[in-house]
């Protein structure tokens, strides 16, 4: 087995470790923090590996289109990894990369609910180039259809289709798009699951404990969501979320369906989660600030899979965690730095990023 | 042939109002090289005139527009015309494009809520055929007291979820019909559970199905009911479709006629708001073959006396951004494609296709030698590059590489005296490799520290053309580089007992001398080229890693070599094969039975087909990763004149600078 890993996962490795050296330092995450103001923090982004995404005129880096430039360093990363993790691997983080896909499909149905123009969608779309189904030319086509209905429509031919036209009768019926997004994440989830239990020996537990638990705290916090936001009913929340999980199960789910006390539950659930003195006291159907107690959960929860995933690089390397970790810490990476990006195109003071962004 | 043709930097003074139609002018001559525009172009302040940028934003919506119409007419783009339409003004066509979406509207809408409306009572009629015995009247089940029903289609995927999500409260869910994704179910509680029944049957994606109130009766008679309404729904499509074919018909030239005037109103519009402006008149550069000078100015002259002509010295800025227009003719085309898949030659530097098309048939034949197979590939090749298979019209250009390789097998074929694998036709003009193996393995070497050193003389010429005096004489490519090389080769084929006319200590001098200089090659190369300072690295690092570049240098010489004798091993491996395609049919039949002529038949076929596609990687790979990498790096522009009849894509400005 093990050797059988190292035939499989020795380019792939290489290839990941020499990417890992690439993920921003402590030091240049310091200087980009301390970055003055966005065009300082262009400059700050120029030394890095991000570097020959940005090298577009000044004035056409505005912060949408930075941060539509920045997406390319991830697009590359999942691309080229896909190409050299060996099969079934592969088909895992092609699920994962599916993500993206799922997302700009979102934001294309936005702009037609929104009557935006492709102009105004695009920038706001992940850039893929392979292994994707919806092209740009095939969103613009969504987008410019007019409507939610012919839109699906338009997309007959694929994955999405299916998923989609069962919940459209809930949209014309509410007018909201929530039950057609609430459709593509449950779906896009499900595929992962399902990929995950494609694998076998290390390569099935070293997913499962990644990609397991980016799905538990998804899962996590949307039935904490739409317990303390929407305030919608157990059957509801239980049909809203998944029934699977790594570490969460379904009881756990339930429990939260049915008033549970989140915190304790939280607590039992990740003993030793850092950073969970920092979230506030617990939520009930009375709390003041659930969009405060969520985000610091929310960080608190996100820090741990970083944690996780750093940890991947020690030890036995041959199996898929390494290259999962990897993508998932570049992810957080981005994010962090489209907050960031965000947070200094609108003067937001240097005290409050540290709040925003989840590296400590 | 061998470099790129010379070309004119020209720069023209376009007074604004003639600036349409000399940029027509200029697409239309098909020489002129544009150079893309620059940042200040690109929506800077210094632009003052942004209705060419409004007019190329509404000109991608109204292509998009075009093509929405088309689609719903089933109209396609057809072929590019033979010559740009005549543009339109974007507000002309908007209006055009407005006539076209309103007739295009009814039929397409109606079209679209028939099909859906057929779907919906197929829907209904899947749904009630599990209970089409049922003997109850449909209207009981809408107006039930004390037991509340939900009739309707799911997720499969969810219907587990709806169960569990129920548990506290009394239900029978009934799955009444599963498909891969969708399954008809039933969901029954009691009425005093309705709202919390229907909330989870909602957040479960269950979708009602019960008919409407005009579908009447038992199961039965209303699937009777509903299926004559499919009939009528039916009827009334192809009303619909056949009103859209009457409009495919009467508008497919006028829609295609306004898509290509649309995209080359498009590409004229993103031209010119790319040209540098300047009080009342546009500044266009770019570059055009310096042959083809004169016919550019004529084009131009035809359309305005006013446009004034420069011809400008290229600048440092230039360096490298120089279009490179290959020079070669039509039946080397093929080859061209091959060296542009590596890399686009730069301006100043060979062109390597002549190369190529010199060496690619030669090391494919040295590997596939065979009069049979050979003379096959060359027919093969002939009838692809004639053109007379129209589904393989788009390969032409690889058929001259195809017969060239063919004839180039034949004729190492008649050298090995092999045809169709049989060795025993004819004598051999040469020698059978798989007879004096060790011949071949020395033969293919020769040819190549030969070929080596035509790469290295290819970039010692490149080195001179861009006056790169420290790299010609000093690199490892170079001429030093070619010295240490053949003075070592001397010294080596001497050890094996070759007479060379050099005495041995003319070869030591000769190897010393270049390994030093290939030592302390950055030093050298600074000095004579009077680059300061010397060393980019202190003295004692320098020595260290000027060692270990000798030392690398040698190992990859030798390397190259050596990666050469596979086109030996391969001559041996063909010989080998075929001896076992008739080793085979010897086993299976006699010699001159049907089951032997079948295996030998199918034999060769598999080795012309399965071998032929071995060698031709491995020929490539010689040739990128051996040869060209000894001079050619590929970061050319290539020539690409102005067009207003755009390959699609052609015009979006890169999203992705980093590649």
């Amino acid at each position: 087995m093990m050797s059988s890993g190292v035939a499989a996962y020795a380019q792939v490795n290489a290839t990941t470790r020499a990417l890992y050296a690439t993920l921003l330092t402590p030091e240049t995450w310091h200087a980009l923090i301390q970055a003055p103001d966005f065009a300082a923090l262009l400059g700050q982004l120029e030394k890095t590996a991000y570097h020959p995404y940005l090298k577009l005129d000044r004035q056409i880096l505005t912060p949408r289109r930075t941060v539509y430039q920045l997406r390319w360093h991830l697009t590359h990363g999942y691309e080229k990894l896909i190409r050299l993790t060996p099969e079934p691997g592969r088909q895992l983080i092609s699920q994962l990369w599916r993500l993206y896909e799922v997302d700009n499909l979102k934001a294309t149905l936005r702009g037609i609910e929104t009557g935006a123009s492709w102009d105004e969608v695009r920038r706001l779309l992940s850039p893929m180039s392979h292994d994707v189904t919806l092209t740009n030319d095939t969103l613009q086509r969504m987008l410019t259809s007019g409507s939610i209905v012919r839109a699906i429509e338009r997309i007959r031919h694929t994955p999405y289709y299916d998923t989609l036209i069962h919940a459209v009768a809930r949209y014309e019926t509410e007018k909201n798009l929530f039950p057609l997004e609430v459709a593509l994440d449950l779906d896009y989830r499900r595929g992962l699951w399902q990929s995950i239990h494609r694998l076998k020996g290390t390569d099935y537990e070293q997913a499962l404990r990644l990609v397991g638990t980016s799905i538990d705290v998804d899962n996590l916090l949307w039935a904490i969501r739409y317990r303390a936001y929407h305030h919608l009913s157990a059957q509801e929340i239980i049909n809203y979320t998944l029934p699977f999980g790594y570490q969460v199960r379904d009881s756990d789910i339930r429990a939260i369906a049915t008033d549970a006390d989140i915190n304790a539950l939280i607590k039992r659930i990740y003993p030793h989660l850092e950073g969970l003195e920092e979230v506030p006291e617990p939520i009930d159907e009375g709390i003041s600030s659930p969009q405060r107690y969520l985000a610091a959960l929310e960080r608190a929860l996100h820090r741990h899979i970083i944690t996780m995933c750093r940890g991947t690089f020690l030890g036995n390397p041959f199996h898929i965690g390494v290259q999962l970790a990897y993508l998932m810490l570049l992810e957080y990476e981005l994010r962090d730095l489209i907050a960031i990006v965000e947070a200094k195109a609108s003067q937001l003071p240097v005290d409050r990023l540290a709040s925003i962004i989840h590296r400590e | 042939m061998f470099k790129p043709q010379a070309m004119d930097k020209v720069e023209l003074i376009i007074p604004e109002h003639e600036v349409i139609q000399t940029t027509e002018a200029l697409a239309a001559s098909g020489i002129f090289h544009p150079i893309p525009p620059t940042p200040m172009a690109l929506g800077g302040p210094a632009h003052p005139d942004e209705e060419w940028q409004k007019w190329t934003a509404d000109l991608v919506t109204l292509e998009r527009r075009i093509l929405l119409v088309m689609e719903e007419f089933n109209i396609d783009a057809g072929p590019p015309p033979a010559t740009p339409p005549h543009i339109i003004e974007p507000r002309v066509a908007e209006r055009d494009i407005e006539r076209l979406e309103h007739e295009a509207e009814i039929p397409v809408h109606e079209l679209e809520a028939a099909r859906r409306r057929l779907t919906q009572l197929q829907k209904y009629v899947d749904q009630l055929a599990p209970i089409a015995d049922l003997d109850v009247d449909l209207g009981v089940l809408r107006d039930l007291h004390y037991t509340y029903v939900l009739l309707g289609s799911m997720p499969v995927a969810n219907i587990e979820r709806l169960e569990s999500s129920l548990e506290h409260i009394p239900f029978v869910l009934i799955p009444l019909r599963r498909e891969v994704h969708f399954a008809t179910v039933i969901l029954l509680g009691l009425q005093r559970d309705a709202d919390v029944l229907n909330r989870a049957a909602r957040s479960a994606y269950l979708n009602p199905l019960l008919p409407p109130e005009d579908y009447r009766g038992t199961p039965a008679q209303a699937m009777a009911a509903i299926q004559a309404g499919m009939e009528r729904t039916r009827q009334r499509i192809a009303e619909y479709e056949m009103e859209i074919a009457r409009l495919h018909e009467m508008r497919v030239r006028h829609l295609r006629h306004l898509l290509w005037r649309v995209r080359a109103t498009h590409a004229l519009a993103h031209t010119i708001s790319g040209y540098d402006y300047l009080q009342h008149t546009y500044l266009v550069t770019g570059w055009v073959p310096r042959a083809l000078h004169a016919r550019l100015e004529q084009e131009v002259a035809r359309v305005s006396d006013k446009v004034v002509i420069a011809t400008l010295e290229p600048g440092a800025e230039d360096s490298g951004r120089i279009p490179a227009a290959l020079n070669n003719p039509p039946w080397l085309k093929g080859f061209q494609s091959l060296v542009t898949t590596y890399g686009q030659p730069g301006y100043d530097e060979l062109d390597p296709t002549p190369i190529m098309a010199l060496t690619f048939p030669l090391v494919f034949g040295l590997m596939f030698g065979d009069v049979g197979h050979g003379l096959l590939l060359l027919l093969v090749g002939l009838l692809l590059a004639s053109r007379k298979i129209r589904a393989l019209q788009s390969v032409a250009g690889f058929g001259v590489v195809i017969a060239f390789c063919g004839a180039s097998a034949t004729l190492f074929g008649a050298l090995y005296g092999s045809v169709f694998g049989f060795e025993d036709v004819f004598a051999a003009v040469w020698f059978r490799p798989l007879e004096k193996i060790t011949d071949i393995l020395l033969f293919a070497i020769a040819v190549g520290a030969v070929l080596l050193s035509l790469g290295i003389t290819y970039n010692i010429i490149n080195a001179a053309l861009r006056q790169q005096w420290g790299h010609l004489l000093f690199n490892r490519n170079g001429l030093a580089g070619l010295i240490f090389y053949w003075s070592l080769l001397g010294m080596a084929a001497r050890a094996f007992g070759v007479a060379i006319p050099i005495p041995n200590v003319v070869l030591v001098i000769l190897a010393i001398s270049a390994g030093i200089a290939l030592t302390f090659a950055e030093f050298l190369a600074h000095l004579i080229e009077r680059r300061r300072p010397l060393l980019d690295e202190d003295a004692g690092t320098y020595i260290a890693l000027a060692f270990f570049e000798l030392f690398e240098a040698v190992i990859s010489l030798f390397s190259n070599t050596l990666s050469y004798v596979r086109m030996g091993a391969f001559a041996v491996a063909h010989g080998a094969l075929s001896l076992v395609v008739f080793i085979i049919a010897q086993v299976l039949g006699a010699p001159g039975s049907v089951g032997y002529w079948i295996v030998v038949v199918l034999g060769n076929l598999f080795v012309i087909g399965f071998e032929g596609m071995i060698v031709g990687i491995q020929t490539l790979r010689l040739e990128y990763y051996e040869l060209f990498s000894k001079f050619f790096s590929g970061g050319g522009i290539p020539y690409q004149p102005l067009s207003l009849i755009p390959k699609r894509g052609t015009l979006n400005v890169p999203e992705n600078a980093g590649g």
